[in-house]
């Protein structure tokens, strides 16, 4: 017994010995457990686009572009507006999903001179994501967000704090970017950027672009801590994400892919088509404008159109691409290569457009803002600019004359102010042609923009009496909004939150009467 | 039962001392056939009348003792597969006598009475405390075995059903262990035994469905009387009442015919669903002689299940066998081969809300032959919106082919009489494979646009996926068993070292280019791939000790420390003891030995620890993966995960304490087992949903502790036994109190299902609870309505809306036999809890839904609602007029949000009886056997399962068994599109030769 025993126990002394040589096998063979600013911000940046894409479509459904289309039923609160906590909840879910990619490279750069265009180009994207959010959901968690296990309940920041300090994180980027430009060890931006390919001036632009957008729908409410802009200007070209997008499997145009057709040929959303009321700014009922009519819709003029809420088997049935893709080339594994909003499954997705751009400073100079350029002039550049964005082949070559049909639009309407700006007789009207003419060249474009700009504004304008027609509304005919322009005020925040951060989710929020700080 | 008195070999005798008067007893013990048999248990019962013969596999023979002499017992056998499957709290394989748990042991017998395919379906109802539910519909359907109430707040359970060890077992028992114990031959006889079985299966519960309004609705404008008017290609049933006029169905085709129905109601939904057919054959043959036995099985079953198309096989081989080599070497193995090929359809889900879609006006049924017929075929399928089901179950297919592989070898090594060494090796592997594809389909331009059709081409695509998972396990122990006099002492000492190594390799393409062809290379664009590896390593110390006085008390301590490889190296080892007590009250008081009342009695009681790591390898870290599209081209990206994790995760404990006894009465006419449990996990491994604004969305910690306790009770009670009757009934008690006692300051509660509505561990409330929206509500609970529309509203957030774990759970069980013929069956019984039917959302969209047709499709008052006192701010009064204008149409109350979206309208009672098994069999008497020279053996047998049902009446849904997050998930509580649930009959022959 006694040999026996010790057999035993030098066996256990071996087993122990070799033992750390047994367990340690833990490394990942499936995933990497770490990754460089370099490598994470391509992504960030491809998600970014799916997420403006996103908030796209959000602003084509409730901002007043489209319609239930035949075919499809069940819009339910899509119609009605009386949103539930379901309705567009990605927008708020993956934003913060996306903004932790960028956070993720802000704290890996923080303090690395070597790092500020990567540190910089996040946080301008981070500004742009919580502005995003703001314009949809007024306040969100800001100042505790991001924190991962620090804070697993973030409390909500008031927009308007919000607003105010990611307007300072703008300025902030531009003096990083001239840091590190004055730095010999920097690491370019390189091909880790998809926007602007390592151009930090174009950053910087778009930098300014942001916080310029801010100051105008935060004018009167926030108090900012610098409303002076960085020499660098606004943006003057389009601000296009696009890594190589591609007729591929999970490679094209987010946009293209969602409407368009997917990459083996199978047909996109058909379940929408464009509203009445947003066709009549070109066939002539409002304004005409034949250029930009046939450059966005297929058939124009006889486009068939629809009233939101409208259903009925008589409503027409969206072709393969839908009606905002003008090309007759429809075969799904080959179309493409048009002008228009939808361009191809390669366009590179715009973030936001020179023609915004402009439009914003035309605000921006009307309200004294900016005195670098005059309101007239960015006006004048913001249709030019959507003519340009809209002529646009997905390769960036321009097809057609995007100078001299802006030019035949002003001719074309020669009696609207919403047209030729020097016929605009009060600032109400000016802001009108700006607001106006800015819904129309971001149509499907960046739809989410206008209908901020609409709840801001209240322009265009809409008739709102009871029985006005689908040309002088865009409200649903089954809309169940108490407000007299029959519309939403807002979506509600995610279940999500309901769930997981219930004491500090905002209660009682109405989306027919809880109103976003700068909205009327 | 008393005392085991001896186990002999062939011969016996012995004598009885018992009221002063010996008899000596000589006999010999044999099977049917004669054929001396060995291993053969036999036992004194009652005051001394009876004898009790028993061996594995072998049904016990009761011989009342009359006087001296010469005694010949015939055992008979039983034709099954598993010899016996024992349920144990700790997981140790030992003298049930010792043990101070609760153990159950489910003989063969009831595992197939019902002749259930799996030992799952087999065991539903016959183990206190384990509750088996059938989470899914379907073809070899899934099942979830809880023994005493979760714990785990995280996804997972364990189910031990390993057949490779019998010592301890370490972690993996902590929630339980289930064994179960094969065959073996035996000594001197050779037997050959063959079975058929063959079932039908056939839905036993239909969701209910309302069969008065059909196709239409007021999108199509309304009647004099409000209703909706009827469609022709209306998906929803929200048009008028039926009044039996033939009606088009669907526009017109393009060679102009036209397809009609009558405006009336066909029970087409309910014979949508097959009748399924399975096919079980049995073969074995067993052999042994003094140095080794052989035990060889053969199975196949073949299925065609209720779902159109589906089909199932499983093949099963087996060898078990033992030898004995010298005098101190015993060597024994097992092995088991089984192949299963499964060819279903993978859009259960959809083909069902598609089916769901068609108004019953429409016979479903005459749309099976997609193929040929012109009304049938996708493009002339009347309905625009929702696909023809049949076509959507042929067009999504799963072939799987899965193989298993288990084996042990064990080698005992007895170099003197009480002292073993034995070294086990065992694996057990899964070899898999799959293809799902989807065919294509091109419709024609006038299917495509003809009135407002949203039919569009579908590209054929293909998923190709394969891998395994082997688990290797290793023992090595060594056993010192001793009796001093009075005391006894049995000692084990041991090591255990376990391998899970698993990979899996998918790879997909879609728009594939050649029709019908289904492989990768045929597709369009870059083809999708993943692959995934899996290695962890664990190994354990243990010793475990059991001292006994006079064969009456046992005392057994334990302990074993274990290392794991997926925790950091700090936190890799832990230690975990437990110690039991058992006391056969019945052997060591003179009054209760000679008690003719009481003929046994044991009172038992034990104390463990168990630490368990309930998580796999590699989750310490945090991931980054490629995503969105990348890499395009030579641009690589990727993607912070979404889980926020701890380097720092702990193992989970487990601490439970338990009492019970163990009553025999009458001369065990009456027996009873009757426990107490109470365990707490603490530090528990959690993955849950988390505020998406902290940047992720689920958080892997250490956190939370859950309680269960409750009381089993198991008594059965034998009124009549005689010589040609035999009648047993009695019943399972098990009362379940399965609590969160807290999570952390940080999370007040858990989602277990994902964010939003579905199933949550939330502290100081029973594990798990439905959460979901409810109404907004007075403080007496009425409905709050709006007073000019009559609407209610819904609540801001989710609030809990029922626990979902059974409180009370009761079998009845009987059987009754008369000569040669034995009637068995069993009910059993859940109640105390609710489920959140998930299917029934989309029947009040459709308008099939039972609940849409309430109030006669007409506006009514929203019952024991209340409006705002005009008079009495914040104070609300009954509503008794003001009524929802909309109750009808497909734009109106039923298909709204309202009602839709308002979880608490279709969170329903789960109580359910059910009939579990009947069968009667009859066994033939061997003199009629006797003509044939070669058949030893010959019984029929007809049985069925899940015969009746009875559901709470408020449950129009589907079985509450079903849970559509998995057989492996604690997130129960929620049904969803399974396919409806199943009952079984059939018939079996078997023979002996």
């Amino acid at each position: 017994m006694k040999n026996i025993t010790a057999i035993i126990l030098s066996g256990v002394m071996l087993l122990a010995t070799s033992c750390n040589k047994y367990l340690d096998i833990n490394t990942d063979p499936n995933n990497a457990t770490s990754a460089s600013a370099e490598l994470i911000l391509p992504q960030a940046l491809n998600y970014t686009a799916g997420m403006i894409s996103s908030f796209n479509n959000y602003g084509v459904q409730v901002g007043g572009y489209g319609a239930n289309a035949g075919g499809y039923g069940g819009f339910g609160t899509s119609i009605t507006y009386n949103f539930t906590t379901s309705e567009y909840s990605g927008l708020f879910s993956s934003s913060y999903d996306l903004l932790n990619d960028y956070q993720t490279i802000i704290n890996k750069t923080a303090g690395d001179a070597n790092y500020n265009y990567f540190n910089a180009a996040a946080n301008i994207m981070k500004a742009l994501h919580f502005q995003l959010l703001v314009d949809t959901y007024n306040d969100v968690p800001y100042m505790d967000a991001l924190q991962g296990s620090k804070k697993l309940s973030p409390t909500y920041t008031d927009a308007k704090v919000i607003y105010k300090s990611i307007a300072d994180s703008l300025d902030a980027a531009i003096a990083k970017i001239n840091a590190g430009a004055a730095n010999t060890n920097v690491v370019p931006l390189g091909s880790a950027d998809i926007m602007f390919g390592g151009n930090t001036t174009s950053w910087k632009k778009l930098a300014n672009t942001i916080k310029l957008r801010i100051l105008v729908r935060g004018n009167g409410k926030v108090t900012f801590s610098n409303s002076t802009f960085s020499s660098d200007g606004f943006l003057t070209t389009d601000a296009l994400i696009n890594p190589g997008y591609t007729r591929d499997n999970g490679k094209q145009n987010p946009k293209w892919n969602t409407w368009g057709w997917g990459y083996t040929g199978s047909s996109g959303t058909k379940s929408w088509m464009p509203s009445t009321f947003s066709k009549t700014f070109y066939d002539g009922i409002k304004l005409t404008d034949n250029g930009r009519g046939k450059a966005v819709y297929y058939q124009f003029p006889t486009t068939p159109t629809n009233q939101l809420g409208f259903e009925g088997v008589s409503v027409v049935s969206s072709p393969e691409g839908t009606f905002w893709f003008p090309s007759t080339s429809r075969v799904g594994t080959s179309a493409g290569n048009s002008v228009g909003v939808l361009k191809g499954p390669n366009a590179g997705l715009p973030v936001i457009t020179a023609s915004e751009s402009y439009f914003i400073q035309a605000e921006a100079a009307l309200k004294g803002i900016i005195s670098s350029t005059t309101a007239a002039a960015a006006f004048s550049n913001g249709i030019t600019a959507s003519f340009k964005y809209l002529y646009t082949l997905p390769d960036g070559s321009v097809s057609g004359n995007p100078t001299a049909d802006a030019a035949t639009y002003l001719t074309d309407n020669p009696s609207s102010y919403l047209v030729n700006y020097g016929l605009a007789t009060s600032d109400a009207q000016r802001l009108e042609a700006i607001i106006t003419q800015k819904w129309v060249a971001l149509n499907f474009v960046n739809s989410d923009q206008s209908w901020n700009d609409y709840r801001r504004t209240l322009y265009p304008k809409l008739v709102n009496t009871p029985g006005a027609t689908a040309f002088q509304t865009f409200a649903s005919r089954v809309s169940e909004s108490t407000r007299p322009d029959k519309l939403p005020t807002r979506v509600l925040y995610p279940a999500s939150e309901g769930s997981y951060n219930t004491a500090n989710v905002p209660k009682g929020i109405s989306p027919f009467s809880s109103l976003i700080f700068w909205a009327q | 039962m008393r005392k085991l008195l001896y186990t002999f070999v062939v011969l016996f005798s012995m004598s009885l001392a018992a009221n002063a008067q010996v008899r000596t007893l000589k006999g010999k013990v044999g099977d049917q056939n004669s054929a001396p048999l060995q291993g053969v248990t036999v036992r004194l019962q009652g005051k001394a009348d009876f004898l009790l013969f028993s061996s594995v596999g072998f049904r016990t023979e009761r011989i009342k003792v009359t006087a001296a002499g010469t005694l010949n017992v015939t055992l008979t056998e039983q034709v099954n597969i598993m010899d016996e499957v024992v349920v144990t709290a700790g997981g140790v394989k030992t003298k049930r006598k010792e043990i101070g748990t609760t153990s159950s042991i489910i003989k063969a017998e009831s595992l197939v009475a019902g002749k259930s395919t799996s030992i799952a379906g087999g065991l539903q109802g016959k183990v206190a405390g384990l509750q088996v539910s059938n989470t899914g519909g379907g073809i070899n359907p899934n099942f979830r075995l809880v023994l005493r109430g979760q714990r785990s707040l995280t996804e997972d359970i364990v189910v031990l059903n390993g057949s490779g060890a019998a010592a301890l077992y370490g972690s993996q028992a902590s929630n339980g262990a289930l064994i179960v114990t094969t065959k073996k031959g035996k000594n001197g006889v050779t037997q050959v035994g063959f079975s058929q079985t063959t079932t039908v299966e056939s839905v036993a519960f239909f969701p209910k469905i309302q069969e008065r309004f059909g196709a239409g609705g007021s999108g199509y404008g309304v009647d004099l009387q409000g209703f909706g008017n009827f469609s022709y290609l209306e998906n929803q049933s929200y048009g008028p009442a039926f009044d039996g006029s033939k009606r088009p169905l669907g526009p017109p085709l393009a060679d102009g015919s036209q397809d009609s129905t009558y405006y009336q109601f066909y029970p087409g939904h309910n014979d949508f669903w097959n009748q399924g057919l399975i096919n079980q054959t049995d073969f074995n043959v067993s052999n042994g002689d003094a140095n080794s036995t052989m035990y060889f099985s053969a199975q196949y079953v073949g299925q065609s299940g209720t779902t159109p198309g589906d089909l199932y096989n499983r093949s099963n081989v087996r060898l078990n066998g033992t030898r004995r080599i010298g005098n101190t070497i015993n060597l024994s193995y097992s092995t088991s081969y089984t192949q299963n090929r499964y060819d279903i359809t993978t859009a259960t889900g959809s083909m069902y809300d598609q089916m769901l879609n068609m108004p019953v006006n429409v016979d479903i049924t005459r749309y099976k032959d997609w193929q040929n017929d012109k009304f049938a075929n996708p493009n002339g399928f009347y309905n625009p919106w929702y696909p023809n089901p049949y076509f959507t179950a042929a067009n999504n297919r799963s072939a799987t082919r899965n193989d298993y592989l288990t084996a042990n070898v064990e080698l005992k090594f007895t170099p003197v009489k009480g002292l073993d060494f034995v070294a086990r090796q065992g694996i057990t592997t899964r070899n898999y494979s799959n293809k799902n594809t989807t065919g294509a389909f091109k419709f024609t331009d006038y299917a495509k646009h003809t009135d407002a059709s949203s039919k569009s081409d579908i590209a054929a695509s293909v998923s190709d996926g394969m891998g395994y998972s082997t688990q290797l396990l290793t023992d090595f122990f060594t056993q010192y068993k001793k009796t001093i006099s009075d005391f006894s002492l049995n000692v084990i000492l041991g090591g255990q070292w376990k391998q899970d190594q698993s990979k899996g390799i998918n790879v997909s393409a879609n728009g594939l280019v050649v029709p019908g062809l289904f492989n990768v290379n045929n597709g369009v664009g870059t083809p999708g791939a993943s692959e995934s590896n899996s290695l962890s390593h664990s190994m354990g110390a243990y010793s475990k000790g059991t001292f006994g006085y006079k064969n009456y008390l046992y005392l057994t301590v334990s302990g074993r420390k274990d290392w794991v490889s997926i925790l950091a190296p700090e936190n890799r080892t832990f230690f975990y003891p437990a110690a039991e007590m058992s006391f056969i009250a019945s052997d060591a008081f003179d009054f209760l030995k000679n008690s003719r009342t009481i003929s046994y009695l044991k009172l038992r009681g034990g104390w463990s620890k168990v630490g368990q790591v309930n998580l796999g390898p590699y989750a310490l870290l945090p991931t980054f993966s490629p995503a969105s599209g990348f890499p395009f081209g030579s641009q690589a990206g990727y993607t912070v995960g979404n889980t926020l994790v701890s380097n720092n995760l702990k193992p989970e404990i487990t601490k439970g304490y338990e009492v019970g006894f163990d009553l025999n009465m009458f001369d065990d006419r009456f027996t009873s087992n009757v426990s107490f449990f109470h365990t707490n996990t603490t530090n528990q491994t959690v993955s849950t949903g988390v505020s998406g604004t902290t940047g992720f969305t689920s958080l892997r910690t250490n956190t939370g502790e859950t309680m269960s306790e409750g009381l089993e009770v198991t008594t059965h009670v034998t009124p009549i036994r005689s010589k040609d009757w035999n009648v047993t009934v009695g019943g399972i008690y098990t009362l379940l109190k399965n609590e969160v006692v807290s999570i952390s300051a940080d999370l007040p509660r858990l989602g277990l299902t994902g964010s939003g509505v579905g199933s949550y561990a939330v502290a100081g409330q029973p594990f798990p609870v439905i959460m979901g929206y409810d109404y907004k509500r007075d403080a007496s609970g009425h409905v709050i309505v709006d007073a000019n529309t009559g609407l209610p509203t819904q609540s801001d957030t989710i609030s809990n809306l029922g626990n979902a774990q059974a409180k009370h759970k009761l079998s009845l069980d009987g059987s009754i036999k008369y000569k040669a013929f034995t009637l068995s069956f069993l009910f059993e019984y859940r109640g105390g809890y609710q489920i959140f039917n998930q299917i029934g959302p989309g029947m009040d969209w459709s308008g099939t839904g039972w609940r849409t047709a309430l109030y006669d499709r007409k506006r009514f008052v929203f019952p024991n609602s209340v409006i705002a006192d005009p008079a009495n701010p914040g104070k609300y009064v009954t509503n008794t007029n003001i009524e929802i204008a909309n109750g009808n149409g497909n734009n109106g109350f039923w298909t709204d949000g309202i009602n839709r979206g308002v979880t608490s309208n279709y969170v329903t009672s789960a109580d359910f009886w059910k009939l579990r098994e009947l069968s009667i069999a009859y066994n033939v008497p061997s003199k009629l056997l006797a003509n044939s020279k070669f058949i030893k053996g010959c019984t029929v047998s007809l049985q069925g399962r899940n015969l009746l049902v009875w559901m709470a009446p408020d449950n129009y849904y589907t079985d509450p068994e079903y849970s559509s997050a998995g057989s492996t998930s604690n997130g129960i509580g929620l049904s969803g599109y399974e396919t409806p649930p199943s009952r079984y009959y059939g018939a079996t022959v078997s023979f002996k030769f």
